[in-house]
């Protein structure tokens, strides 16, 4: 309310203004972000109808400059499917004691895991430990199979990995705890089926385990289910009353195998019988790219690879339902604007390509606004997949994510590593430009330059970075600083043109990926609340902010504090941060060493869980 | 930006997804920066390492050092356009060279180089394999007894050599009028006798024997200014040519303080005392202070401060960012700044750029407290 009313008052003061006031040139790039991030296109995202309007926009625009749909297409509208969500389409099961009758269950106690194949299956059942298997390393393995035959059975598996194993242990058992990595070992051994329980020693105990947006297709090969702590308690007692034995807690059977100790085995549930349907309902829709082109002046067989490629994506959160949105609780399920992500890097596309339309070049201009982005790079992949243009005729490709807030003159220019070419293009054409660049040689990002990079096209991605507003509703079109966004065009446009007119196609140098960024996180559950500033190079982790009444506030710290140590392990770079992540512990204070200025101080900070 | 994208295998997203990642938050110090510097941007990209830029007399074009000669690991020297971005090769490509300077009122660039020696490619080849070899040395810079300084012609390219002794002559500049030259040599070490005591410093630091030398432009009249023990290096002509900045070390070589003299050596007069190494003086052109780099505040961290003219008050600091700063050079008109530093990351250093506030400077200085440790008179 108090932001309208100041706009209405600036906009009324504007209005006022003596007609002699000198007025800037008119931004290349504002008006684009004001419709993109419009409350009528209602955040854009992928196969809705805000995405469809932003769509006709983008290739409204484009039409207009002159650009035109690739050769041999009626249009600009390049369309792929993907799966929007899923949910459960009805799983259940029955325990069966002995020939007794069976105890049945069904949503909400079980659910199938979003990666789950359908199937009926039926058979007995194999409680299998954590079902962890790790590979021999670093002197350490660790097999939850090594003893049981899972083959034609049902097996039954804790979520996470033993709560209790020391430090260096819980760290490499964190890495093979993925859920889709132990349906994987199970089917690898001929389990029928997979069914997962959160143990009573474990955060979110006993709760089933919530349907994650997963855009994958593919299921896992195998029948997978979460139940209740309720359903896997009647499923031991059961098993207990068949043996004649006392009804094991499932509390003893975890605290048992969470000291990590790889010789505590699983065992077989005598006498049981399980029955079970998983049946996943996967909501297929259909999004678009747009994609275009500038004729190159003359012809383009003289040169090997006659296109460059320009783009970013323009789709964003809707109103955040999928599970990226990090919106407060008071602003859940408001429009995610999107006005950084990436509704800045769309217009930066279209004023390049405004630029560029008005230009003779020797190679053809392909201009690309994906769609599908913030679900999985969905809109580049199926670019990538069935290529309009063949991938290995496209010189280069530029791509724009989130370059609309910058600080401090700062551009951080991602996958530079792809090309040797990059860095003396970039020299030479910011001396005019004069940004503070960030080169991170890194094409692994998480932008659609990974998709090109995957397919060995040279790439170059612009980013200003993150900031309070992403992925949340208050990332609005008024906070954009339009000014630098067309500075950023302007470089662009010059690196582009470089590329457009120049013989020989930059030589694509395959980067390797890091082995840190190699390992999975899904082990890591908790959050200690801290903003890394990714583009200051320190040594420790300089905090670019604290989330508000997360951890790291409670423990009184702050932007611009450079975490030096945390939990006894000393913090050199954001993996070294990622890699004590996972030894901490949910509620278990650490101490954490921060520099504050040139001060060095301590505090204790009690991680909370992730969700 | 996507949030998740684990089918890709790539875990920044899931580092983003832990931390809410987020890349472009300025360093807290940039507000302390912003008083004298702005605009701050990275000058130079390609290449290993990039450093000692100064400025052509007119401002448009600098000149500069570079590791990024195909199969040369050494600096090579080139001028950047700052209209167009070209960069242009001005050294002969192979040996190594250094601390070029342009030639007011002229089209030369001195810079010092090693080319003349037969064995500069072996040199070459031999770095590139220390290199591949994936082993690491302690930076130190490689004072080659063979680097002479060399003026060249910037029409016909041709080059004429101004000195030719054994031992490191280097770090050379022109004075205003562009007809005066004063330089660093490490001569003395090697044109007469040394006690045994001497020898063995020859072998473990020739820069012990670094004296600062003035010539003509032509190379002609060579003279001596300076005649303590250890390094003395790095001199400038002020602005209006009447004396020279330049760095004294201790004779160990871990203490280092600014200097200035008259061009006949006479008057020599300490002007910074932090008892760290503070190097690289430049004067600023209105006269009004020097700007040089110290690490005062940490073995490896240099950042830039300036002091006035005299040494009269604390001097001030300018730079705050992790890592080195140092190399600074005020633009012919007093209003930029370039600098060597590492502030974009990594250990190797690049050129940056930045709009100095002149005025800002006056007064910061101005405001600044008498010294409290005045060096000896």
């Amino acid at each position: 309310m108090t932001q309208r009313l100041l706009l209405f008052v600036a906009a009324a003061l504007l209005m006022a203004a003596p007609a002699f006031t000198q007025t800037p040139p008119p931004s290349k790039t504002r008006a684009h972000v004001e419709v993109l991030a419009s409350d009528r296109l209602e955040g854009r995202m992928a196969g809705s109808p805000g995405e469809r309007l932003a769509g006709d926009y983008i290739a409204a625009q484009l039409a207009r400059i002159g650009a035109r749909p690739l050769p041999g297409h009626r249009d600009m509208f390049e369309s792929f499917e993907f799966t929007a969500g899923s949910h459960d389409g009805g799983s259940r099961l029955s325990i069966a004691v002995g020939g007794g009758p069976g105890l049945d269950f069904d949503v909400p106690e079980v659910q199938a895991l979003s990666f789950s194949d359908d199937g009926d299956v039926s058979g007995p059942v194999v409680f299998a430990g954590y079902g962890l298997v790790v590979p021999e390393s670093q002197g350490y393995a660790y097999d939850s199979y090594a003893t049981l035959d899972v083959k034609d059975k049902v097996v039954v598996v804790l979520r996470y990995f033993p709560e209790d194993a020391d430090q260096p242990t819980r760290a490499i058992l964190a890495r093979y705890s993925d859920l889709r990595y132990k349906a994987m070992a199970a089917r690898q051994r001929g389990a029928r089926a997979i069914i997962v329980v959160t143990g009573p020693r474990s955060p979110n105990a006993g709760l089933t385990i919530p349907m994650s947006f997963d855009t994958a297709i593919a299921g896992s090969g195998i029948p997978a289910l979460s139940m209740t702590g309720a359903v896997a308690d009647a499923l031991f007692a059961g098993a207990a009353r068949r043996a004649g034995t006392a009804v094991p807690s499932l509390r003893d059977i975890q605290q048992q195998l969470d000291s990590g100790n790889p010789h505590v085995a699983g065992f077989t549930l005598p006498g049981i019988t399980v029955t079970l349907k998983a049946a996943v309902i996967r909501e297929r829709q259909r999004a678009r790219n747009v994609v275009a082109y500038l004729p190159a002046a003359g012809g383009t067989s003289r040169l090997t690879k006659p296109w460059v490629a320009i783009g970013a994506h323009y789709d964003h959160l809707g109103r955040g339902g999928l599970g990226s949105s990090l919106a407060s609780k008071e602003e859940a399920g408001g429009i995610h604007h999107g006005a950084d992500d990436n509704a800045s890097g769309t217009a930066a596309t279209l004023a390049i390509a405004q630029t560029l339309s008005k230009e003779k070049h020797r190679r053809n201009v392909l201009i690309a606004l994906w769609s599908a982005e913030e679900i999985g790079l969905i809109g580049s992949n199926a670019f990538i997949t069935t290529p309009p243009v063949p991938l290995d005729q496209i010189a280069a490709y530029v791509n724009f994510d989130m370059v609309g807030r910058m600080q401090n003159n700062r551009l951080v220019v991602e996958a530079t590593g792809t090309s040797p070419v990059w860095s003396r293009v970039l020299e030479r054409a910011n001396v005019a430009a004069g940004f503070d660049l960030i080169l991170q040689p890194d094409p692994y990002q998480p932008t659609d330059v990974a998709s090109f990079n995957q397919a060995g096209v040279v790439s170059l991605s612009f980013t200003t970075g993150s900031h309070a507003d992403y992925h949340k509703p208050s990332d609005t079109a008024d906070k954009i600083d339009y000014e630098d966004l067309d500075r950023i065009a302007d470089l662009a446009s010059a690196i582009v043109r470089s590329i457009a007119d120049t013989d020989a196609a930059p030589a694509f140098t395959k980067v390797d990926q890091p082995t840190t960024t190699r390992s999975s996180l899904a082990g890591v559950r908790v959050t200690t609340g801290t903003i890394p500033d990714y583009a200051t190079e320190v040594k420790g982790l300089l905090l670019g902010g604290v989330t508000g009444g997360g951890p790291a506030e409670k423990a009184g710290l702050t932007k611009g504090d450079i975490v030096i140590e945390i939990a006894g392990q000393t913090i050199a770079n954001i993996y070294d941060y990622t890699y004590a992540l996972e030894l901490l512990k949910i509620d278990v204070p650490v101490k954490v060493v921060y520099l504050r200025g040139a001060e060095r101080r301590e505090t204790m900070l009690t991680p909370a869980a992730r969700r | 930006m996507v949030l998740r994208i684990r089918q890709l295998g790539v875990a920044r997203l899931g580092v983003v997804l832990v931390l809410a990642l987020t890349v472009g938050v300025q360093a807290q110090n940039a507000g302390q920066e912003s008083t004298l510097l702005s605009r701050i941007r990275r000058l130079t990209v390609e290449g290993r390492r990039s450093g000692e830029g100064y400025w052509a007399p007119d401002g448009k074009s600098l000149v500069f050092q570079s590791e990024r000669e195909p199969g040369n690991p050494f600096y090579q020297i080139y001028t950047l356009d700052l209209a167009t971005g070209d960069t242009t090769r001005v050294s002969p490509g192979y040996g190594k060279t250094t601390c070029a300077f342009i030639r007011p009122g002229s089209d030369q660039i001195l810079f010092a180089s090693t080319h003349h020696d037969p064995k500069s490619k072996q040199y070459q080849q031999e770095e590139l394999d220390f290199r591949a070899s994936g082993k690491e040395r302690r930076y130190s810079w490689d004072y080659d007894t063979e680097y002479d300084i060399y003026a060249r012609a910037g029409r016909t390219g041709a080059l004429t050599r101004l000195t030719n002794v054994r031992g490191y002559d280097a770090e050379a500049s022109y004075s205003p009028d562009g007809q005066w030259i004063v330089f660093t040599s490490m001569r003395d070490a090697y044109n007469r006798a040394l006690s045994p005591a001497e020898q063995k410093q020859v072998a473990l630091d020739p820069s012990y024997f670094g004296e600062i030398y003035i010539m003509r432009a032509d190379g002609s009249g060579q003279k001596r200014l300076t005649s303590v023990p250890g390094y003395d290096g790095g001199p400038f002509f002020s602005p209006d040519g009447t004396r020279i900045v330049w760095r004294r070390f201790d004779e160990q070589g871990l203490i280092a303080n600014v200097w200035t003299m008259k061009l006949d050596g006479t008057d020599q007069r300490q002007i910074t005392n932090f008892g760290s190494m503070s190097w690289a003086p430049y004067i600023h052109p209105s006269g009004a202070y020097i700007l040089f780099a110290s690490n005062k505040l940490g073995f490896e961290n240099f950042e830039l401060y300036m002091t006035d003219i005299e040494g009269t008050k604390e001097p001030v600091r300018v730079t705050y960012s992790d890592g080195f700063d140092g190399l600074p050079v005020p633009s012919p008109d007093g209003r930029r700044l370039t600098w060597t530093s590492t502030r974009s990351g990594g250990s190797e250093g690049q050129i940056f750029l930045a709009e100095w506030n002149h005025q800002a400077a006056l007064a910061a200085l101005k405001a600044a407290p008498p010294r409290t440790n005045p060096p000896a008179r």
